[in-house]
């Protein structure tokens, strides 16, 4: 019994002792674990901790991100809008292009401009963007009650907005139930200039942020603004210069063209009249040149010497004065259209060969030598050939009678493009420069010795012209006094 | 199945909703038109751009929804509008429906009745997709999603979007059915029969920190996390104090959703900042279960981008081998804000997977609603935020 009751303590104190060892190695476990779910918190809450570090860091860079964006953003509309209203030289059409979609990417749905208009004293509104009819009229109405406020904010060329704008620059109240907006940007526009003005930008987005770079991008928009305005006016006066200058040439024009009307009838007038009376004269004429023959001969009785030589003078004085009345008479007709030419083609060198043998007695008598150099290959011309004559006649005539004894007169041609130039020279006195374009005008003679001593009717080398011109042809003549003169004219080739 | 694009950013809202039909006409290759999306931006949201495309198009059912941006192959347009015409096949059929006063009921009943509405014309033919446009401005969402799919089921998936009313651009955004243009509405289309299509939304935020859990909330508020004030976690990641979280609301809702652990799975589901309450609780663009796990997300433009790959990517695979006659794209405005001046690389990505000449035609949203694995979509359909979600119909 003793034995068994040893034994029973024995191993209850055993089983105790096992127990308390278990429960110990147990507890040492659970402290172990404890420790270590107390480590792993304080890392979980370590961790959580750089998570807050990360999240701040990360919404920091997201603003920048932002501003960054936005700014660029902006200056991309920026450079847009002001590419859009400097390619037009228009006012109206400067405002119009101050679009929504520029706007809306520089951050505000709601845009003014206002202008100040000097003759009438107040505010004239340019554009308003995200406004209705009555919305603007009471803007309107607000700005122009207030036109000196805004005057003064505009000449002190500040731009102001809802972050830098001084407390008391605009309410809350006026800023949101008049502009409809919660924040904006004020900037003048010109403000040294007559023509002043500003623009308004607003937005009631109320998480819009102004910052200082929206003040500058404004700020650069105004200015760009008032340059497409200052170039639109400058234009604009340029434009009305040149308008009224056309306007000017036109009425000029209009008054030559009258003239020059008035001139072709004086002319037709003119031409009808010469035409008329050297028909008239004609016929008088012949009947003293025939009278005067008459007597000549002695028939009607004898006739003193004196009487003899007035009757040969009057003769002489008739055939001149009948020679110049068919002058003015070609002329006429040719100014009239009367005449027609037969145009043909014929050789310059027959024709100056006929001429020739016509003149030769005289060009002998004056002892001028006549040289004439004709190109074969620019001989064929389309001419009326009677006329082209009369053209050689009075130009070599002309030549002989303003060249001294000894002299010479030559006649050259050549191709002068699609014509044919003749030249008929001559070693003359010349012909003053000042008289050069006059020559060719009917009753013109130059003011020279031979003049005086020479008669002549002044209407040989305007017969010339007009025959030149008729055949398509251009007549001029290069002279120096004392050196001188070339005729030169053209003519189509045959 | 023929589909004709149309985009048009004419100033004059007639010239405007005429050239986008007329630009829509040729996809169409002389069909028969027998229904039309119509996404514009605010500016086009006028009586006349509706009364044109109905007198265009004769009248024929139209659904759609403003948008701060629209996006197509060539571009993300601020200022425009897209027409999507559809001409479908014999077999495909499809009604519309629309709830008009959602704050007049709850959401859940709105819900039931569209889901009522759109079976209605679907009586005896097999569903299969079902897309829903409602107003971003109803407060619980989630519960008309519930509502719709408690009537017209949970077999297919249920995809859409709803409008964005972040800023002054965008705060009378509407919904267009029909000749109407609606606030306060949710609308919605429901196909059946042979419908061909592939699906993919991902988001590409990234957990940070460590998990937490929502001891008090209700609907799409957060009362309470970890037994503390809702905004006490924000106040803790961002160091910022209530009124600085307020003036950075725009941002942090942008950048720093919660992501909620709904299946266990480490997909989460995001759920951006709409705003903070003066108690200290949390709203957020969707609803918050009570007792979810959440996390503050995080993500980068690369990561970003490269969950619009894998969209695309899923869409495209969800399809087969058949070629995607559209591709519509319901994304978040947050991504274009997160993407900053990188906006336009998220269509050259969809190209990119799908092949240039794919017809894309996208808007930008509040939310996104799509089944949460969306490779296997049966199931329930979720609000998402910050998501992109890639439906490729091939017809």
């Amino acid at each position: 019994m003793f034995n068994s009751d040893i034994i029973l303590i024995l191993t209850s104190t055993l089983i105790i002792i096992a127990l308390s060892s278990m429960l110990l190695t147990k507890m040492q476990k659970i402290k172990q674990l404890q420790n270590e779910a107390d480590e792993l918190k304080r890392s979980l809450d370590g961790m959580d901790e750089q998570a807050k570090i990360i999240v701040r860091t990360d919404m920091e860079l997201n603003r920048i991100q932002e501003e960054l964006d936005k700014k660029i953003s902006g200056l991309y509309a920026l450079q847009g809008l002001s590419y859009a209203i400097s390619m037009t030289l228009v006012e109206e059409e400067i405002f119009r292009r101050l679009s929504l979609e520029y706007l809306e990417k520089l951050g505000f749905e709601k845009t003014l401009v206002f202008l100040w208009d000097n003759e009438r004293k107040n505010f004239t509104l340019k554009t308003a963007i995200g406004y209705t009819e009555e919305e603007i009229n009471l803007i309107n109405s607000h700005i122009n009650a207030n036109k000196n406020h805004c005057l003064n904010l505009i000449g002190e060329a500040k731009t102001l907005s809802s972050l830098s704008a001084p407390g008391n620059f605009i309410t809350k109240n006026t800023l949101y139930n008049i502009f409809k907006a919660n924040y904006f940007i004020f900037s003048p526009i010109l403000p040294q200039q007559n023509n002043r003005g500003f623009l308004f930008v607003g937005t009631q987005n109320a998480e819009t942020v102004i910052t200082e770079g929206d003040e500058e991008l404004i700020k650069i928009l105004t200015t760009q603004l008032g340059q497409a305005l200052e170039n639109a006016r400058l234009f604009e006066k340029t434009w009305n210069a040149q308008q009224e200058l056309e306007k000017k040439v036109t009425e000029r024009t209009r008054e030559l063209t009258a003239a020059l009307e008035e001139v072709r009838k004086l002319s037709k007038l003119k031409t009808n009249f010469v035409s008329s009376v050297s028909h008239e004269l004609r016929t008088p004429l012949t009947s003293i040149k025939g009278y005067a023959a008459i007597l000549l001969t002695g028939k009607l009785g004898a006739i003193p010497i004196e009487a003899k030589e007035r009757l040969d003078k009057i003769n002489r004085h008739s055939d001149e004065l009948v020679h110049m009345v068919n002058d003015l008479l070609d002329i006429s007709r040719i100014e009239s259209g009367k005449v027609t030419m037969n145009l043909a083609p014929c050789d310059l060198k027959e024709i100056i060969n006929k001429v020739d043998d016509l003149l030769s007695g005289q060009l002998k008598e004056r002892k001028i030598n006549l040289s004439v150099n004709i190109e074969p290959n620019a001989s064929s011309v389309l001419i009326d050939r009677v006329q082209i004559e009369r053209v050689f006649i009075n130009l070599i005539g002309n030549a002989m009678k303003f060249t001294p004894a000894g002299g010479r007169i030559s006649i050259s041609n050549r191709k002068a493009g699609e014509m044919i130039q003749v030249d008929v020279s001559d070693t003359g006195c010349g012909i003053p420069l000042e008289a050069q374009e006059a020559i060719f005008e009917e009753f013109f003679r130059v003011d020279n010795p031979i003049n005086q001593e020479v008669k002549g009717t002044g209407l040989g080398l305007a017969l010339v012209k007009r025959i030149i011109e008729t055949h398509q042809g251009k007549i001029w003549v290069k002279s120096k006094a004392g050196s001188g003169s070339t005729f030169s004219f053209t003519l189509q080739q045959g | 199945m023929q589909v004709g694009i149309g985009f048009s950013a004419e100033s004059d809202h007639i010239k405007a909703a005429k050239e986008a039909v007329d630009n829509a006409m040729p996809g169409i290759n002389k069909g028969k038109v027998d229904l039309a999306f119509l996404f514009s931006t605010i500016k086009f949201n006028h009586p006349l751009v509706l009364k044109t495309i109905a007198e265009s198009l004769k009248n024929i059912p139209l659904l759609g929804l403003n948008t701060p941006a629209v996006m197509f192959n060539l571009g993300i347009y601020s200022n425009g509008l897209l027409v999507v015409l559809f001409s479908l096949p014999e077999g495909i059929y499809f009604n519309t429906a629309c709830v008009k006063e959602v704050s007049t009921k709850t959401a859940l009943a709105s819900g039931e009745k569209l889901g009522e509405e759109l079976l209605y014309g679907c009586q005896g033919v097999r569903r299969n997709l079902s897309i829903i446009f409602s107003d971003g401005c109803i407060a619980d969402k989630q519960n008309i999603i519930f509502g719709l799919q408690e009537k017209i089921g949970r077999s297919f998936p249920m995809v859409g979007a709803s409008t964005c009313g972040l800023n002054a651009r965008t705060e009378k955004a509407c919904l267009y059915f029909g000749s109407l243009a609606l606030n306060d509405a949710v609308c919605g289309i429901l196909f059946g029969d042979k419908l061909n299509f592939g699906l993919g939304i991902k988001h590409g935020w990234k957990p940070l920190g460590k998990p937490r859990k929502i001891t008090r909330s209700s609907g799409n508020t957060i009362n309470e996390i970890d037994d503390k004030a809702g905004v006490d976690l924000y106040q803790e990641y961002l160091a910022k104090n209530v009124s600085g979280l307020k003036k950075n609301l725009g941002r942090i809702s942008t950048f720093y959703p919660l992501g909620i652990d709904i299946t266990r799975k480490k997909e989460y589901l995001l759920r951006s900042l709409s705003s903070i309450e003066d108690d200290g609780s949390l709203v957020f663009n969707g609803d918050t279960p009570q007792g979810s796990t959440v996390r503050l997300m995080i993500s980068s433009k690369e990561s970003c981008l490269e969950s619009t790959r894998q969209a695309a990517k899923l869409a495209k695979k969800s399809l087969g081998n058949q070629k995607p006659k559209l591709l519509l794209v319901f994304n978040s405005l947050a991504r274009a804000i997160l993407l900053g001046r990188q906006e336009n690389m998220e269509i050259e990505i969809i190209k990119d997977v799908f092949g240039k000449d794919t017809p894309i035609a996208g808007v930008y949203t509040l939310t996104e609603q799509a089944p949460l694995s969306s490779a296997i979509y049966l199931g329930k359909s979720y609000f998402h935020n910050n998501s992109i979600a890639i439906l490729a119909i091939a017809g």
